[in-house]
């Protein structure tokens, strides 16, 4: 085997492994990150409004540097609450090491019925780190309308009382505090955690 | 020696011919930005029955805002309004629906009954093009705060407010915010607008719908 032959064979063994290289390391990251929801792509911050949880009153602000989970539901809620509430703990632990750098928070369509005790111990069921908030009817309606949702009072069963009709969608807020995703009730706790995992960075 | 030439007079042409294809690939896709999420609102309409943000999901929306004792100050916009409607078949959504809600700050006199009356008086067909109201706080929160349109009661009882149009997709996003600053008129661009959100929504589903997330990328805004 002549010189010449034996360098043409190194560069293309060197080449070769460059390629290879480049297919797993730089591929990956050219493929754009599919969102489970609609991106919000410019600045909007989301509601900085101060509501109450057990642990005493409670921003958005608060969790600066985490991406924050902002989900709204009740605790007497029958169905749809629930089934969110568990598919965002599975999201969550789906994040394994990451999972500290996320908040997930439910506020109350329910001012009335719930207090910040009965959302404490209604949340904390489904993941310990979760935080429940409510405020007076007025402040709850504010920022429910700013974060895109709307609830109502619906007639309920003699067992449960009235029911409250609310928007299910989950909406993540990036570490900086800008409101940037809105995700449907139907994703996957898989999608919620690749989309998270895009947020984290 | 030759093969050298070739090689460097064909790769110039081979680079045109892909840009030139990329270009016309890609330049027919615009998008209209996501600007922000759209409030969410329960109200009631001109015949007495609640409409939230939640009845519209799937539709495309254009808002407007104005009140039943208005006059000429807002003959313009609702002119506009019947424009747009009358010139849908110049914008292709699709099978998504397009729907017209105009928003009244006069929530203590704009009843239904005012509504209704307000509605017949413009021509409005009601199946497509909606007049609401509500609770004034929550109206408040949700055209002040939520759609980002000013309106103040003066001692008269008549209303100084900016004219403002708001378009928000089917998500629940505002795509559009129409503030009379443009040279166009604003039948002209909302038409336009329309539909290249019509196109955004037909190909919201499958491998084109990366392409629109690559023009959101980029800013391939109109």
């Amino acid at each position: 085997m002549t010189v010449t032959r034996k360098r043409i064979l190194i560069g293309l063994g060197v080449a070769l492994l460059g390629v290879v290289v480049a297919w797993l390391l730089v591929l990956p990251r050219l493929r754009p990150h599919v969102f489970g929801g609609a991106v919000i792509q410019s600045n909007q911050k989301a509601p900085n409004t101060e509501l109450v949880s057990a642990d005493g009153p409670v921003r958005i602000s608060d969790f600066a540097g985490k991406v924050v989970v902002v989900y709204f539901g009740y605790t007497f809620c029958p169905d749809v609450c629930p089934a969110t509430l568990d598919k965002l703990a599975e999201s969550v632990a789906l994040l394994e090491g990451r999972a500290d750098e996320v908040q997930v928070v439910m506020v109350s369509v329910d001012p009335a019925r719930d207090t910040p005790e009965m959302l404490e111990e209604y949340v904390t069921y489904f993941h310990p780190d979760f935080i429940g908030v409510t405020g007076d009817e007025a402040t709850v309606n504010r920022v429910a309308t700013l974060y895109g949702v709307v609830y109502r009072q619906a007639e309920g069963t003699e067992a449960t009382g009235y029911t409250i009709d609310h928007t299910s969608t989950v909406i993540l807020v990036d570490r900086e505090g800008y409101l940037k995703l809105v995700l449907p009730f139907e994703g996957s706790a898989e999608q919620i955690a690749s989309d998270i995992d895009y947020f984290l960075g | 020696m030759t093969r050298k030439v070739v090689l460097r007079s064909v790769i110039p042409v081979v680079l045109i011919i892909a840009a030139a294809v990329a270009f016309a690939v890609f330049e027919p896709i615009q998008v209209l930005p996501r600007i922000r999420i759209a409030p969410g609102y329960l109200l009631v309409n001109q015949d007495a029955e609640t409409i939230t943000s939640e009845d519209v999901r799937g539709d495309i929306v254009l808002y407007s805002f104005t009140y039943s004792d208005c006059g000429d100050e807002c003959a313009e916009m609702n002119n506009t309004v019947a424009e747009v409607q009358s010139r849908l078949g110049e914008a292709d959504t699709g099978d998504t629906d397009v729907r017209f809600i105009t928003i009244s700050f006069d929530s203590e006199r704009d009843d239904p009954e005012m509504l209704t009356e307000y509605a017949t008086r413009l021509g409005a067909d009601t199946a497509q093009w909606e007049f609401a109201t509500g609770d004034p706080t929550h109206l408040e929160n949700v055209v002040k705060s939520g759609f980002e349109v000013y309106y103040q009661q003066r001692s008269d009882g008549t209303f100084s407010f900016a004219p403002v149009f708001v378009l928000v997709d089917g998500w629940g996003v505002i795509r559009g915010e129409y503030r009379y600053q443009t040279n166009a008129s604003d039948a002209d661009k909302i038409v336009h607008h329309l539909d290249i959100l019509g196109e955004e929504v037909r190909n919201s589903h499958g491998a084109a719908s990366l392409a629109y997330e690559a023009a959101h990328f980029f800013l391939c805004y109109p």
